[in-house]
């Protein structure tokens, strides 16, 4: 326990589920009250700015269309990173795993020949283990070499990001491009369906949700999920139970970097329809999903919830741009205050603070009753 | 209840014929990058703000750093706004302006750089191959050690285009010379271009030219004590004594002309289908110089009138007259020349441009090869 001022701090293991989604939303509150200060700085009305982003995002159609698509790729990756997190295997690469998955997706799409109706379904396949083996790799140099996991996953990202740009300047430049740095564009057949009037690649979507309830499954069902938990809360533990590393880490990465792939190939066969420059293949999805993760604390179901969080804030920064006339840079401020009061006020979850008059309260029994 | 919404329509419908009638226009613009960004959009983002001072039937709207892949939900939005004409001005956006085109028969769309057309979607580009030839006659005979330093983007067909513009002005003025050539895979990366420039420094290049949306480049030259040409924008302000000239755009030229011919009623969302600007020095859409009406910093004038070229067609002349008599050749309507006139060989030995002749436009927004005279890596070569 420490005094902070008249305050009492006192230290709380397991936060309960209502403290934290109150904090939670204080965090966004906060964040929305001092976005509220900047738009007013800009000369924009605080009230008609949020009722305009509410309006173009949440109260149409169209906006949660938008939500919806910008979700899709950072649930499949958060969901992975959770999955990975609980084992603390510290996987920042979900960017690279994407791009993997895009590439061999490509690969399917334009090289393979394989017709119609198996053709998506192939490029899904190519995709997970594309990003399950870019995924792999490190987890194979942290247990056998002790290579940091957060350096090679990180690295491995750069790594397959010039590998993108290798394929699409040299050996897959499409004919059809004009010299421009792109692959051809696929057939039909590699296209994925969208709900009708809107850019969400439903199967996508679909396989995402169902990778949520399936990885909640596994990590509180199956002797693997048991595991994982064991390495993640102790690796001590994990030793003297017998618990073999190699394979619980080459598993989680296989389901981390697999879902990261899927959301690649969900990427170049639901929009783009090509392989491109890797900065527009993803928007930093595969490193904004590491937030997804984190604040879904563990939990793949929660991810669904803090990828839609996500997926709206994506959202309204571009009705900040284009319905608010502001410039684009204030999407980024206003997206970052929203994650430094989240992660912010992160403390108050774990510290109980309890107004006491000095004095006061300085025994271990003022300062534990009431819970 | 239906019946009023029939009515409603009707007068939206009215209200919008009325509107049209009347000539206003909505513009909306899709940029790529961020306007800031000192190079493409910052100089489309000023077209449209001169262009909406002058027209007073001209409102106008933009969008920046739009990701490709996304322009169509800007472009959704942009219509939802009441745009009637809508600029995508990069070429990624093509596929999705095309298909926007489809989804919107109403609404007049153009798009920069691209090949793709429809009847209610046009075509255009403002390209700099002539600027680029007059700014290499400027460096060959600058240059001392013959070695000339160029920091290029990508390895696409317009930069290799200019490249080999600039090499062939180069060759022009100084047989002997070379471009040395370093890519850096972006469009706006200071650190590369500086990283790059560097590298080209400790090769003994000692004139520089460059293809990247920042002034970095005249920068570390100057620092270096070395000469350099502006790209994109006026950069005769980063270094007064070291800018020769460069490349500078007008697409108010381009904007302009465009958005008189719809007010006029002479565009239309129906007969767009062959309507492709490919605007050079004579349309006014580029400008060779330092600075806007500085085609050459007085501070190298002596020397190029210094620098005498024994010339095929001219006889003993100049490099600062030939420089004149080129551009009036090419910026006078009638065009009497063109820098890729036959014979053009590239530097494995192939004729690629017949003697006498000159490229089509097809032939330059596709070519792949690298001019005698280029050295460095060249993806995508041809024969390799």
């Amino acid at each position: 326990m420490k005094r902070f001022g008249p305050f009492l701090l006192e230290r709380r293991l397991a936060p309960p589920r209502g403290v934290v989604l109150g904090v939670s939303v204080l965090a966004v509150v906060l964040a929305l009250l001092v976005g509220a200060v900047i738009f007013a700085g800009y000369g924009v009305d605080p009230w008609h700015a949020y009722a305009t982003i509410a309006k173009s995002t949440l109260g149409s159609r169209y906006g949660l269309m938008e939500i919806l698509r910008r979700t899709i790729p950072l649930l499949l990756c958060g969901v992975g990173l959770v999955i990975s997190f609980r084992a603390q295997f510290w996987n920042i690469g979900a960017e690279g795993q994407l791009l993997a998955g895009a590439v061999a997706a490509t690969g399917v799409a334009l090289f393979s020949g394989i017709p119609r109706p198996w053709l998506l379904p192939a490029m899904f396949g190519a995709g997970f283990l594309a990003g399950a083996i870019w995924g792999m790799i490190p987890a194979f140099l942290k247990v056998k070499l002790k290579v940091n996991d957060v350096i090679s996953t990180l690295m491995m990202n750069y790594i397959m990001i010039y590998i993108v740009e290798w394929l699409i300047h040299g050996p897959w430049k499409g004919p059809t491009m004009r010299g421009f740095a792109y692959t051809d564009t696929f057939s039909k057949a590699g296209w994925l369906p969208l709900l009708p009037l809107s850019r969400v690649h439903w199967p996508t979507l679909v396989i995402g949700v169902a990778a949520a309830v399936l990885a909640a499954l596994v990590l509180a069902r199956t002797r693997l999920g048991y595991e994982v938990r064991v390495v993640g809360e102790s690796e001590g533990a994990a030793r003297y139970a017998g618990i073999n590393f190699l394979r619980v880490s080459l598993a989680v990465m296989l389901l981390s970097g697999g879902l990261a792939g899927l959301a690649g190939v969900g990427e170049v066969a639901g929009i783009h329809h090509k392989l491109l420059s890797p900065t527009q293949v993803s928007m930093n999805y595969g490193y904004t999903a590491i937030i997804v993760a984190w604040l879904a604390r563990g939990s793949p179901l929660a991810a669904i919830v803090t990828s839609l969080l996500f997926g709206l804030i994506f959202a309204a920064g571009d009705v900040i741009k284009v319905s608010l006339r502001m410039p684009f840079q204030v999407t980024g401020v206003f997206n970052g205050l929203i994650l430094f009061f989240l992660i912010g006020v992160e403390l108050l979850m774990y510290w109980r603070v309890k107004l006491s008059p000095k004095g006061e309260g300085w025994t271990g029994k003022a300062g534990s009753s009431g819970s | 209840m239906r019946r009023f919404a029939v009515l409603v329509l009707m007068v939206m419908t009215a209200f919008g014929l009325v509107a049209l009638a009347e000539g206003e226009i909505k513009a909306g613009f899709i940029y790529v990058g961020p306007i800031g960004d000192y190079g493409w959009s910052f100089a489309h983002n000023e077209a449209r703000e001169m262009l909406d001072q002058e027209f007073d039937w001209l409102e106008t709207v933009y969008v920046e750093s739009v990701p490709e892949g996304q322009a169509g939900t800007f472009i959704d939005q942009l219509v939802a706004q009441g745009c009637n004409v809508i600029f995508t001005t990069s070429f990624g956006f093509m596929d999705e302006t095309i298909e926007a085109a489809a989804r919107y028969p109403d609404v007049i769309f153009a798009h920069c750089s691209g090949f793709k057309r429809a009847p209610n979607s046009a075509t255009y580009m403002a390209d700099f191959y002539q600027v680029y030839y007059l700014n290499g006659i400027m460096a060959g005979a600058l240059t001392k050690s013959g070695k000339i330093g160029y920091v290029g983007a990508f390895p696409i067909p317009e930069v290799k285009r200019h490249i080999n513009a600039f090499t062939i002005g180069v060759r022009e003025a100084n047989p002997d010379a070379e471009v040395h050539v370093k890519w850096i895979y972006e469009w706006f990366n200071p650190a590369a271009a500086k990283e790059a420039a560097e590298a080209l420094i400790a090769e003994g290049c000692d004139v520089f030219a460059f293809t990247e949306d920042s002034p970095t480049v005249v920068q570390v030259a100057a620092e270096n004590g070395f000469v350099s040409f502006g790209h994109y924008t006026p950069m005769y302000q980063f270094a007064p004594d070291k800018v020769v000239s460069g490349q500078i755009v007008h697409w108010e030229a381009i904007y302009r002309d465009f958005l008189t011919k719809v007010h006029q009623g002479l565009y239309t969302n129906e007969n767009l289908q062959h309507v492709d600007y490919w605007w050079l020095l004579s349309q006014g859409a580029v400008e060779v110089g330092a600075e806007p009406g500085m085609m050459i910093n007085p501070v190298f004038k002596d020397d190029l009138k210094a620098y005498i070229i024994d010339h095929p067609t001219f006889g003993e002349i100049s490099a600062y007259d030939l420089v004149m008599v080129r551009h009036n050749q090419m910026a006078d309507p009638g065009v009497t020349f063109d820098p890729f006139q036959g014979p053009v060989y590239d530097r494995k030995g192939n004729l690629v441009v017949p003697e006498g002749m000159w490229p089509s436009v097809d032939t330059l927004i596709t070519l792949e090869w690298a001019v005698e005279g280029v050295v460095g890596p060249w993806p995508g070569e041809p024969g390799e």
